[in-house]
């Protein structure tokens, strides 16, 4: 199939290999219109899926009259119904990811754009949201593989900026989109608010979720030395440090820490971790990891 | 600020450093003065926050830590400074410097002090010095009574300077230190560590000797008591009423604060001649006076009946001898200024018997005690004393050099026994000869262009050069030449053996070597005897007085008995002295261990170093900058 969008973001001989993957939904879910995905709604495909009485009102054209003529009795013959998944696509765009080398915004980008071009080709519904501070940039939400453009020119336009506060956003989030499916947040949670609350927020929407946590070369191997005054990025606050071993021991175990209460919360509450390094291979990210965390095929 | 600063010189040399701890300010300014820190702005600080909470919370005292290092600096400014300020205690003495022990062995030495003699607690203390010694410290060991003696030379053996201090005597002499001192002064001038200590009860009769330059000197004191009375003089002296009647004096003093109410027996060889009662106020002298028959010889004994402290003072002796002229040969022309003065001189000593004779018929003589040559150099030198007026004894290295004109007098040895209580200041010379001295010869006058008396002496000769003509000078119109004369006719051996006889302890016993004897048998107070070699042609001095008592001395057929007593009233005043002053030092007694000022600047600058190493230690650990 030949790529009608060019992208900065995925060069074209990536974006042929995400043509041949497609997005896993663990169980039916009810979408939001006809599609290529097996729905819990009983409609109108090709497949048959069950008989019922028939009772007053319903479509005369869905009886099944082979039946009426053998047994003198009315039977509603019924299909299933092939409905779209909407992948939900989460960016934490505050003003830590655009650090790094190469930073994690353009990393959760890639990520985005891969995520997103793979649902785009599979029919399926794709909603891109920005989280910045407690405010959100969305993309409106778009079907096919034509809308492959707006969303490579969404994501390059998406600008990290502003502190974070995953919770809300989240919350705000689940209370706009009822539509169930596949959830992916990209983010690397460092919100002085914590994780929790943030997880807690999108359980509630009962999508499968999916959290790929990106964190920088930078942060996961610190290479600064000497007598520093260390300037957060969101909050302005500052640590004052003289780098010694001892620290960056303490550093590392702290960081080894974090990530482990990440994905410790995220087993407990059956959403998917995916750790990530904004330098790793991003190939290898979406065409391994992500297959083996069982969000693609 | 003056109480603080003299605060501050009781435990420090230098506190005149401690202007540095101005300083103080300034490094708390260079803290607050914080550390030029990189920015860096970073994604998040959240887990940089959290690794530095971690490593301050596991740390203990962390608010102490916020200002360890300003704390720690400031503890070592305070040590450098403490220690350049000099800090020091007064401690006992363990060791650190070289030592010379002056040790007082003189007749107070034998006071009782609770069943101890002074001596034995003076020399438990000098082994406790010996214990305190450390590796590398030396000491000397000097005992001082009436002369000075070097038992141990400077040295790091403890076994031989244990060995020495127990071999340590007492004597019955009198205390001079002087000799002692000077000589642990030139050591100390060439070893800066050498520490003098003077071990003793402190009365020293000679410290007025000693000059008037500083000394660097420990006083440790020894004894307590002051319980004691003895004679301090005993003479024979004639009669002022009757004729060839005699009185025995004796002199007593009460050293303690309680009277003494005894009785004195004088024995005359061994039987009691008198026994008088004695009573003498607390801290007094007494005086006895007998009247003793005609007796020409004799022994006269004087037992205080009294038990104190010092044994030794409570009995003194005295030998009667019959007078014996001192015979004198004048040899000079008959018509000389000099021969006129001199014998007019020596006629006025009723002990002299005077012979004259003209130069040209003198042949040497050895019978005369004393020969006066007035112009006339011998061509040998008789035995015995000889004075040599504007004449010389013919000596190898003593001649003349010209003539000096108009000498004046500018110095004079009063030490000498010639030179005693005479003070020639006041005589004019027009013209002296100007002496060539050998060596070993005594200037007793001296004028700028050299000397005018001078003592030649040789091999048991006394001689005695005048090195002008009295007729040359205004000297025989003085007061000093007659007691010049008299000194003189003092200073021959003869005349210290007239009259009664006792000598000091310590003092030598002039053997006049007559009768031909080779040797003389000596028998001490103490029952022990020596063998001493007498020279037919001289004197012969025997030194081992250190006990008082009665000498018996045998030479040939002739027998001669010799008193030896203390005497001496800075002995029996047995109250120990609290402070000496030894030149231009006061010197306050310590009772205990040797006290010094022991520096303590090294270990307040080791703490610095070891505070300075903890002040790195933390800085490097960071954490909680």
């Amino acid at each position: 199939m030949a790529v009608s969008t060019k992208s900065k973001l995925l060069d074209a001989e990536f974006l042929r290999k995400l043509e041949r993957l497609a997005l896993v939904s663990k169980r039916a879910r009810l979408g939001v219109a006809k599609g290529e995905r097996k729905s819990r709604r009983k409609g109108s495909s090709v497949e048959f899926a069950d008989y019922r009485d028939y009772v007053q009102g319903d479509d005369l054209r869905h009886v099944d009259w082979n039946i009426v003529g053998r047994l003198n009795s009315l039977y509603l013959k019924l299909f299933e119904e092939q409905e779209d998944l909407t992948l939900h696509v989460l960016i934490d765009a505050s003003r830590s990811m655009e650090f790094g080398s190469p930073s994690k915004m353009d990393f959760a980008r890639q990520m985005a754009a891969a995520l997103g071009y793979i649902a785009l080709i599979g029919y399926d519904r794709l909603s891109v949201e920005a989280f910045r501070g407690d405010a959100a940039i969305r993309m409106r939400p778009c079907r096919g593989k034509g809308s492959a453009g707006r969303l490579f020119s969404f994501l390059e336009a998406l600008e990290a900026e502003g502190g974070t506060s995953l919770e809300e956003a989240c919350r705000s989030y689940t209370l706009r989109n009822r539509a169930k499916g596949v959830a992916v947040l990209l983010s690397d949670f460092l919100d002085p608010a914590g994780f929790e609350g943030c997880l807690r927020r999108l359980c509630v929407s009962g999508s499968d979720l999916y959290v790929i946590h990106v964190l920088s070369r930078e942060e996961v191997d610190p290479q600064i030395s000497g007598d520093l005054r260390l300037v957060d990025s969101e909050t302005e606050a500052f640590a004052e440090i003289s780098m010694s071993q001892a620290l960056l021991k303490r550093y590392r175990q702290n960081l080894a820490g974090f990530q482990e209460a990440l994905r410790r919360e995220c087993l407990a509450r059956g959403i998917v971790y995916v750790p990530a390094v904004s330098d790793m291979s991003f190939e290898r990210l979406t065409l391994d990891v992500m297959r083996q965390g069982g969000l693609l095929k | 600020m003056d109480g603080l600063m003299g605060t501050l010189r009781g435990a420090f040399l230098a506190p005149v450093f401690f202007a540095f701890l101005g300083l103080i300010p300034v490094v708390v300014v260079l803290y607050l003065l914080k550390l030029r820190r990189t920015h860096v702005v970073i994604s998040s600080t959240l887990l940089w926050h959290k690794s530095l909470q971690d490593l301050t919370a596991n740390a203990p005292f962390q608010r102490l830590r916020k200002n360890l290092l300003l704390l720690l600096q400031i503890i070592v400014l305070l040590m450098l400074v403490a220690g350049l300020a000099r800090p020091f205690v007064r401690a006992d003495a363990a060791g650190g410097s070289d030592r010379c022990l002056l040790f007082d062995t003189s007749a107070s030495m034998q006071t009782l002090e609770k069943g101890k003699t002074r001596l034995e607690l003076a020399k438990e203390k000098a082994l406790e010095i010996v214990d305190d010694m450390v590796g590398g410290d030396k000491m000397m060991v000097v005992t001082f009574n009436r002369s000075s003696d070097v038992l141990c030379e400077l040295m790091d053996n403890r076994v031989r300077l244990r060995a020495a201090i127990r071999s340590i005597e007492a004597s019955d002499a009198s205390t001079r230190v002087r000799d002692a001192v000077l000589v642990a002064s030139s050591l100390q001038a060439a070893q800066a560590n050498l520490r003098i200590v003077i071990l003793g009860d402190g009365k020293i009769a000679d410290l007025a000797d000693i000059g008037s330059r500083a000394f660097d000197v420990t006083y440790l004191q020894v004894g307590e008591t002051d319980e004691n009375a003895g004679i301090v003089a005993f003479s024979v002296r004639d009669s002022l009423e009757g004729q060839g009647e005699r009185q025995c004096l004796v002199l007593l003093r009460n050293e303690a604060s309680s009277p003494l109410v005894t009785t004195l027996t004088l024995y005359l060889d061994d039987e009691v001649m008198a026994v008088e009662e004695v009573a003498v106020a607390g801290r007094d002298m007494g005086e006895l006076l007998f009247a003793l028959p005609p007796v020409e010889t004799g022994v006269l004994r004087a037992e205080l009946d009294w038990e104190d402290a010092l044994a030794v003072d409570n009995i003194a002796w005295l030998v009667l001898r019959p007078a014996s002229l001192v015979r004198v040969l004048l040899v000079a022309e008959s018509d000389s200024a000099g021969a006129y003065f001199l014998k007019r001189v020596l006629a006025l000593s009723p002990q002299v018997e005077l012979s004259t004779i003209l130069p040209a018929d003198y042949a040497r003589s050895d019978d005369y005690d004393l020969t006066i040559f007035d112009g006339h150099s011998p061509a040998e030198a008789p035995q015995g004393t000889s004075v040599y007026i504007n004449a010389y004894p013919p000596l190898e290295g003593l001649g003349t050099e010209g003539m000096l004109e108009k000498p004046g007098v500018i110095a004079t040895d009063a030490e000498h026994p010639v030179m005693r209580f005479l003070n020639p200041s006041n005589v004019n010379v027009t013209k002296a000869q100007r002496l060539t001295l050998p060596e070993g010869s005594r200037t007793l006058v001296s004028s700028r262009g050299g000397a005018l008396v001078a003592d030649v002496s040789r091999g048991g000769k006394q001689m005695v050069v005048v090195a002008f003509d009295l007729a040359d000078s205004n000297w025989p119109l003085r007061l000093s030449f007659p007691l010049f004369v008299q000194n003189l006719i003092a200073w021959t051996p003869r005349a210290t053996l007239t009259g009664e006889s006792s000598v000091r302890a310590g003092e030598s016993l002039t053997l006049l070597g007559t009768n031909g004897a080779d040797t003389a048998e000596v028998t001490l107070p103490d029952g022990g005897s020596q063998t001493l070699r007498l020279d037919p042609t001289r004197p012969s001095y025997f030194g081992d007085t250190r006990e008082a008592g009665l000498y018996d001395v045998v030479y040939g057929e002739h027998r001669e008995v010799y008193a030896v007593n203390l005497l001496d009233l800075n002995e029996s005043s047995v109250s120990p002295a609290p402070s000496l002053t030894i030149g231009r030092s006061d010197v306050v007694g310590e009772r205990g261990g040797i006290e010094q000022d022991r520096e303590l600047w090294h270990w307040f600058v080791m703490a610095a170093l070891g505070v300075l190493a903890l002040e790195w230690w933390v800085y490097s650990r960071r954490a909680w900058l």
